[in-house]
This record gives C-alpha cells, structure tokens and sequence, in this order.
C-alpha cells in the first residue's frame, strides 16, 4: 500500500460529463449489480451537488452517487454507491466521500439517509456504522446473487442546536478518520 | 411504411437471414408502424454527450429501467449455448432418447440425469427460478418425447408433478412474499394430463429393476433365476451396483411424493404416515450416498470441473440440459445469477428438509394457542426454508381455522377459560372477538414467513394489536370502572371483558418481544446499541410477565371457586403449571436483560472504549429509530429515550454486582429444571441461559476487580451460547 498522506487526496464534487466515465468505470469494475448509462444520468444530472470523486493527483481513486427525494412526506438522502479503488482503501477516504455528502443532505433539509449494503460487507458496516447509521431492516435474498442486505438508515436530531452545532464543527475539520 | 401488415420488420432482416426471423408484429387499430430512421439519424448528428431524448412517460427515472444488450450483467439472452429454441437444441443432439444407444452408458446418463435434476431441485428450494433449475432440463420441457424410455418418462412425470404440487401449495398458502421466485413458472409445462397416474408408472419400473437385481443376485451367487429376466444393461459385473443406485433414486422420489400428499390431508389426518415415509427417504438419501463410491468409479463420459462440487454423483456431466433456452421465459431484467448446489449439498439439504417436515409431522393436531405459539418459535430455531415453512402453516391455518378444526372464536374462548362460551353466538359475533380471530390468524401466518420478513410484519401488526388492547380497555373501563384487579362479583360480561383485556395485552407485548429478539438473529444490532434493546427488552417483558401473572391468578380464583361449589376441575392443572413456568422462564429472561442492560450502561459510563461519537447524530436519534414501531403502537405506554438515560445514567459496575442479576437468573434457571424436565429444548434453553448467566457474573467480577476505566481490559459481547443474550468476554492486554 502506497504511503500517502490525507492530504495528498483532493475531493472534488461533479462537474459535469467529463467526471462521467470516471464513475462509471470505477463503479462497473467495483460492484456485482449492473447499471446502465442512464442509472448515473439520473443521479448525477438530478443531483450533481450529492456527487463526489476522490483524486490522488490525476488518478480518480474514489466516488460516492447519491440522491435526495420525498418518501412518504419525509425528506430522505439515499447513497446510491460508494468505491474506492483497492490500493487506496483503509485510508478513510470512503468516509470522506461519504461524510460530504451526508453533510449537503443535511443541510439541504433532509430529515434522514438510506441505503443498502450487503450483509457480508463488514467494512461498509463499520463505516456507516461509525457514522450513526443504523441497521433498520434486513433484505432476504436482496442482491441478484443471492445475498440478504441491511436497509441503513441515519436520522438528523430533529431540532438540537448542541448536536448541530458539534457535527458541523466534526464535518467541517480536516480531522483524521478511522481505518476502516 | 405506415400500416404495413408483416412488413414492419424494416431493414432488419438483412442483418439476421429470413429463415430465422420471428414473425413481425402486426399494427393494430390504434397504432400504426412509422419508421424512426430519420429522427434517430437526426437526433444523433444533434444531441450532445449526456443529452437524451425524453417525453411525458420517458424520464430519467424510467430510463433507469434499460437494459443493455449483450451486457452480459443485464442481457440475460447473451450468455447462451448458441441455440435459438429447445427445438434447434433437440435437433441437435443435445437430449437424445434413449441417452444412448450403449445400455450401460444410457443408464449411467439417466443417473446423472436424475443426480443433476436433485440438485436443481435444492437450488430451486434455495431461492431460484425453476426456469433456471428444474426445467433447464429438456427431457422435462418436452416430457412426450421421453415416452419410449420408460425410466426416464415415469422420472420425468413424477418431478414434474410433485413440483406442480409444491408451486401450488406456497402460492396458495402465499408465506413466500419476498421468496417469489419459488412460484414463478409462466410458461412452463408443469401440469400433464394423467399425472396423477405418476406414480403407479414409477411403480412398475421399481418393480423391473428390483426384478433385475434379484435375478443378477441370484447369477452371481450361482442359483439358478426364477425368471428370465432381460438385465438393465450389458455389463455382468455392474449391473448389481448400477440397480441399487437406480432403485434407490426412485424410491426417494416415491416416498417424497407420499411425504407431500399425506401432509396435504385434512385436519392432520396424513401427518403419521408422513413421518414413515420421511424416514424411508432419509434411508434412501444414505443409499444413494453411498452409491457415490461406485459411480465415481466407473470410467467414461466427461467429468465436471471441479469433482467436488459436481452436481451428479458420479462426477460427470449430464446431458439434457440448458438453462439459456428458458432465458426468455425468465423474469423481464437482470439474469440472477444461478449457481446450481453440488450433489453433495443437494443431499445435505434434502436431510434438513426433511427433519424439518418430520418436526411439522410431530405436531399435536389438538393444540392449546399458547402451544401453538410456543411450537412454531422452536420450529423457527431450525431455520427452516420456504417448503417446510409453507407445510406447517398450511397445517395451523385451513378454512380460516386453527389446525382445520376449531374456529378461532373457539379458540379464544379455551385462551380465556372459559370454555362455556363455546356455543355462545353473542360472543362469536361480538366485534372485538371477530377482530381479535382475525389479528390471531395474521399472527399465526406472520410467524411461518422467514424471519427478516417476520420481523417486518410483527413491528407493523404491533399497531393493530396495540389499538385493540386500548378498544378494550376504554371498553372496560366505560362498563366497569377502573376494576381490572378486582374479582369478586363479576358477572360473565365483565369476565369476558377483564379476561380479553389481559389476553391481548399479555399477546401484544409477546409480539412485541418476539420483535425485540428476532433483531439479535437478523444481527441489526451493533454492540453499542445493546444497551438500549435489552433496556427496552426488560421494559416489554416485566409488562409481559404481569399480564401472564394476572392470568394465572385469574385461573387459580377459577379453580378454588369451582373447587369451593365442588364443581369438577374444568381447569386443567398441568396447564397452570406450564403457564407458572412459562412466566418464571419470563423472570429469567428480565433478569438477564437487566444485568446486561446495567452493564453495558456502566461499562459506557465509566469507560472510554464503549463510548461512541458520531458527527451526525447522537443516541437518541438511534434509540428512535430502532424502537419507533413499538413507540408508534404504545407498547408500552409512556416510554422513552429520557427514561432510559434516567434508568442507565448513573449505573456503576460495582452497583450492578451488588444487584446479583446474573446469580437470580441462575437461581431461576435451577427451580425451572424439574418442570421442564420432559421436554429437551427447553432443558437445552436453560442450559444455555445457565451459561449466559454465569459467564457474566465472572466477568462482571473480574472488570469490577480491574476497574473498568483501566486501559489494559478489553470487553466484548459474544452470543456463544444464546442467540438473545450476549456473554461478556474480558480480555486484558
């Protein structure tokens, strides 16, 4: 594993058709469900702001796709995928890319975030974990090879200036993450 | 080229060749064929990258839904053996009848066959598509062809009728929600005239080949045969071993048919003579098990892989099959991906399967509701799949009634004792009693569905439960007055009404449990959240154990009166005395809740490592939402996440040793031996939870002795001996 320092890693919100092909090779090589062109289109027209690409120099090493909508009257972010390539895990990036755009969501107005993850995938547990995401629901047989998921959720404090205030100053920090 | 009739096809043909072309589409009366050459010329010279044509019902969203073809992650035609149709496979060789013109070789490929169709078999059961599986087979998809071959055709009939049988009954009894791949068999031929003939046709060729083997017996130990008997096939010194393998094989299919039509039978009338045949099959299984050794033995035909994984006995592939010519009758999207199980594990599952449905065949067909409850639980700790699920609940629930029998406003009547109002149509007819038959049987069938669907629909009915307990307390108190404790001068309407009360109280926060544990075996708790589930755990199970105590007293006041106008014991005694066990086992469970739950809050007070700090929320927002269906129902009432933190603040380890949860807990385990001394799951339990209790109370001690702010001690939670309940393992580095 190559040495490098968190700073040496530039996050980089969408910017357009040229950030394109770099989610969806990364996201094509990484994950067993298929999507097609227009599966990223949807995200990353609709919500360009809830993308975000890692850099380390020229080499795009990380992406998170999410979105944002209304479910049954409740504002809901939903993390859509998540990659970072192999070499570069354990390093916290995941939790970065994670981390930003959990914290648009949030001041975005949404009231929670959702997503699923495979049962067996214990280092994205561990990281929406750490988080404060919680398991709600688990998926029988929900992936296409069979495997059960977790339907993760996290809540907002509803109306705490204090628990506000403390996780806009953690979100804000360049503080080191947990090795996932 | 508008309103071309068969000529709509455009320039396509071109590209393919006629002679395989589907016939084209004919325009209808609202429709018209236009070509759309230019426009998609056009738009391509014109759209940029990222651009896309959309209209009112073509969006972003619905554009999701497209596949790519060939993509082989989506296609699910593009992953095919070459052949358009199962026609083009069968003119092509690829399922000959006979499988060969070589007897030994044709009876070694219908044994890979019927090897290869058992692991299909499991693999279907596991959660696939029969397109994918069982009808990848061609001899089944054109079963007609088969009819010369009289062992093939009756193994094919009777595979195609048994699995006609078990897509019935799950798609009937509808416990497969989430599992409905298991039914899913459009176009495929599953029904076939006289299959109900299958079996004497299976018969008949048992009877052949036992006939064969006899005489092959018989030359071999140099008597002289009774018959003339034309062997199975030409080889003297195999026809012995390839006989057993044969009869074998049909016999298990023989008893599995009985085994599902015995069960099938009204009001449990089958279920004895299904657990005979269940063994036959088990002994079967080890038959064919053991025929292993011989077919690997026998060189010829092409071997699979990896022998280990095979999915035929033998080692070798089988012919006859193709699971790409179905792809068009799968389910419209992305192919699953449909690995079929080794024979080896074929057998394996077969095993539980059928100890599964033995379970089932054992139930008493005269059941008590709380037995019913009680069996179904065990049931579920054998991790039973969809076929076994779908047997017993079939069984409890037939003609919207208990076991078949007893209407379920019967049934609550024999909950409430008070067996008298059996014949009492005021109380049949009365609305909470129909609400409550009908709240009862979703419960029973909730409880045979798996257990992350389980869990889901529990959390939901906790609403409907918890609405019907306020009904009848608002009900109760309207008409009587707050005198839910007081017994004496109640008249029969004010009997019923105390009794269904605490009935359904006692029933809602049993769901409510049964909801709180189910989460430590789907595994959605992490171990800082431990504390809160076993704190909300505790807090449903002493309202559950009152309910089960009021109950008990109220029979007790039944008994000594009956006992008082020297009336006969309508009560049964033994029944009391299970329900006071039951309600100590309750006590065991709350006090190891509490010791757990104390523990866990000192181990987060006092020490750093159980403290968890995440920028987005904080504990309350968890608590929240793990609890907000049992908040939603009130059950209970008046509970929060600031009571927790009232409850748990303060708690110290040397607090919670002083309090000797874990030695109460093993005090109740030891008294609890004698009354569960018949039945060997309970024992098991106990032991279990003695395990638990002691292992705690050591480590409690040894952090207590530590300090559990020392920097050195390393405390997990591991559930080595129960499922719900966690052990503390301390370690010091």
């Amino acid at each position: 594993m190559t040495e490098l320092s968190p700073s040496e890693i530039e996050y980089v919100r969408y910017g357009g058709e040229h950030h394109l092909p770099l989610i969806m090779g990364l996201v094509d090589r990484e994950l067993s469900e298929p999507y097609s062109i227009f599966t990223y289109r949807y995200f990353v027209y609709l919500w360009p702001n809830l993308t975000f690409l890692a850099f380390h120099g020229e080499k795009c090493v990380g992406t998170v796709v999410c979105k944002m909508g209304h479910h049954r009257n409740i504002s809901r972010g939903y993390i859509g995928m998540l990659v970072v390539i192999e070499p570069y895990r354990g390093r916290g990036i995941a939790t970065e890319l994670v981390t930003r755009s959990i914290r648009v969501m949030m001041e975005s107005g949404c009231q929670e975030v959702t997503l699923e993850a495979e049962v067996t995938n214990k280092g994205a547990l561990a990281l929406y974990g750490r988080l404060g995401f919680i398991r709600a629901k688990r998926l029988f047989r929900y992936y296409l090879n069979g495997v059960d998921a977790f339907r993760l959720k996290l809540l907002f404090p509803k109306c705490n200036p204090m628990l506000l205030a403390t996780s806009n100053k953690n979100g804000g920090d360049d503080q080191p993450v947990n090795r996932l | 080229m508008a309103n071309h009739q068969g000529g709509g096809g455009g320039g396509a043909g071109g590209l393919i060749g006629h002679a395989s072309l589907p016939p084209p589409i004919p325009a209808g009366d609202q429709t018209v064929w236009a070509d759309a050459g230019p426009l998609i010329v056009a738009s391509c010279s014109e759209l940029q990258d990222g651009e896309l044509i959309h209209a009112e019902n073509f969006s972003l969203f619905a554009a999701m839904s497209a596949l790519e073809i060939m993509d082989p992650k989506m296609d699910s035609g593009i992953e095919n053996s070459g052949y358009h149709s199962i026609e083009e496979a069968i003119e092509n060789n690829i399922a000959p009848v006979p499988l060969s013109l070589d007897s030994t070789l044709d009876v070694q490929c219908i044994l890979d066959v019927i090897d290869h169709l058992f692991s299909c078999e499991a693999t279907w059961h596991k959660g696939h598509s029969l397109a994918q599986t069982v009808f990848s087979c061609i001899y089944l998809l054109r079963i007609e062809r088969t009819s010369p071959h009289s062992l093939l055709h009756s193994y094919c009939r009777i595979m195609r009728a048994i699995c006609n049988a078990l897509v019935s009954v799950v798609s009937d009894a509808r416990t497969n929600e989430e599992e409905d791949l298991f039914a899913m068999a459009y176009a495929l031929p599953l029904k076939g005239e006289g299959d109900e003939k299958c079996l004497s046709i299976l018969n008949s060729v048992e009877e052949t080949i036992s006939r064969q083997l006899r005489a092959c017996r018989a030359q071999s130990s140099r008597k002289k045969s009774l018959e003339d008997i034309e062997p199975l096939q030409r080889n003297p010194d195999l026809e012995e071993g390839y006989c057993r393998a044969l009869l074998c094989r049909l016999r298990f299919r023989k008893h599995y048919f009985h085994v599902f039509m015995c069960m099938r039978k009204p009001h449990g009338k089958g279920l004895e003579l299904a657990r005979k045949h269940v063994a036959l099959c088990l002994s079967e299984l080890s038959y064919m098990s053991k025929s292993l050794e011989f077919l690997r033995s026998l060189p010829y035909g092409s071997f699979q892989d990896d022998i280990e994984s095979s999915t035929t006995a033998s080692g070798c592939k089988p012919i006859g099959f193709d699971a790409s010519l179905n792809s068009t009758l799968s389910a419209p999207g992305p192919p699953r991906a449909t690995h079929i199980l080794s024979w080896k594990k074929a057998v394996g599952y077969f095993q539980k399967l059928l100890h599964d449905l033995d379970f089932v065949c054992s139930f008493n067909m005269e059941p008590v509701l709380e037995d019913v409850l009680h069996y179904v639980v065990q049931f579920q700790k054998l991790q039973p799949d969809l076929v076994a699920r779908t047997h017993l609940q079939i069984l409890l629930v037939q003609d919207g009634k208990l076991c078949g029998k007893d209407s379920f406003h019967d049934v609550i009547s024999r909950a409430l004792a008070l067996p008298e109002l059996t014949a009492d149509k005021e109380f049949q007819k009365n609305e909470f009693i129909v609400q409550l038959g009908q709240l009862i049987v979703s419960l029973l069938k909730i409880l045979c569905t798996n257990i992350a669907w389980q869990r889901r629909k529990l959390g939901k009915i906790l609403q409907d439960w918890g609405v019907l307990s306020l009904q009848l307390e608002m009900a109760f108190k309207r008409e009587f007055g707050d005198r839910l404790n007081v017994m004496v001068d109640e008249n029969m309407c004010m009997k019923v009404s105390r009794r269904l009360l605490i009935w359904t109280d006692e029933h809602t926060y049993w769901i409510a449990s049964r909801f709180l544990t189910l989460g430590f075996e789907l595994e959605l708790y992490s171990p800082n959240e431990y504390c809160m589930v076993y704190w909300y755990m505790y807090v449903v199970l002493m309202r559950l154990m009152e309910k089960m105590q009021m109950r008990i007293a109220i029979n007790s006041e039944t008994c000594k009166r009956k006992r008082e106008k020297k009336k006969d014991h309508a009560k049964d005694p033994a029944r009391d005395g299970s329900l006071s066990s039951s309600s100590l086992l309750i006590h065991c469970y709350i006090c190891l809740c509490e010791g757990l739950a104390m523990m866990l809050a000192a181990l987060h007070n006092e020490s750093k490592a159980f403290q968890m700090r995440s920028p987005f929320n904080g504990e309350e927002e968890r608590f929240s939402q793990h609890f907000d269906l049992l908040q939603k129902a009130h059950v209970p009432d008046h509970v929060s996440y600031y009571l927790f933190k009232e409850s748990t603040v303060h708690a110290r380890i040397s607090g919670v040793v002083k309090h000797n949860y874990f030695r109460e807990a093993q005090r109740i385990t030891s008294s609890l031996k004698g009354s569960f001394a018949g039945d060997p799951n309970r024992m098991l339990e106990l032991q279990q939870l003695e395990q638990v209790a002691e292992h705690n109370r050591i480590a409690l001690n040894v952090i207590n002795q530590v300090g559990a702010d020392d920097p050195s001690l390393r405390v997990s939670f591991e559930f080595t001996h129960h499922p719900h309940f966690a052990m503390a393992v301390v370690k010091r580095s």
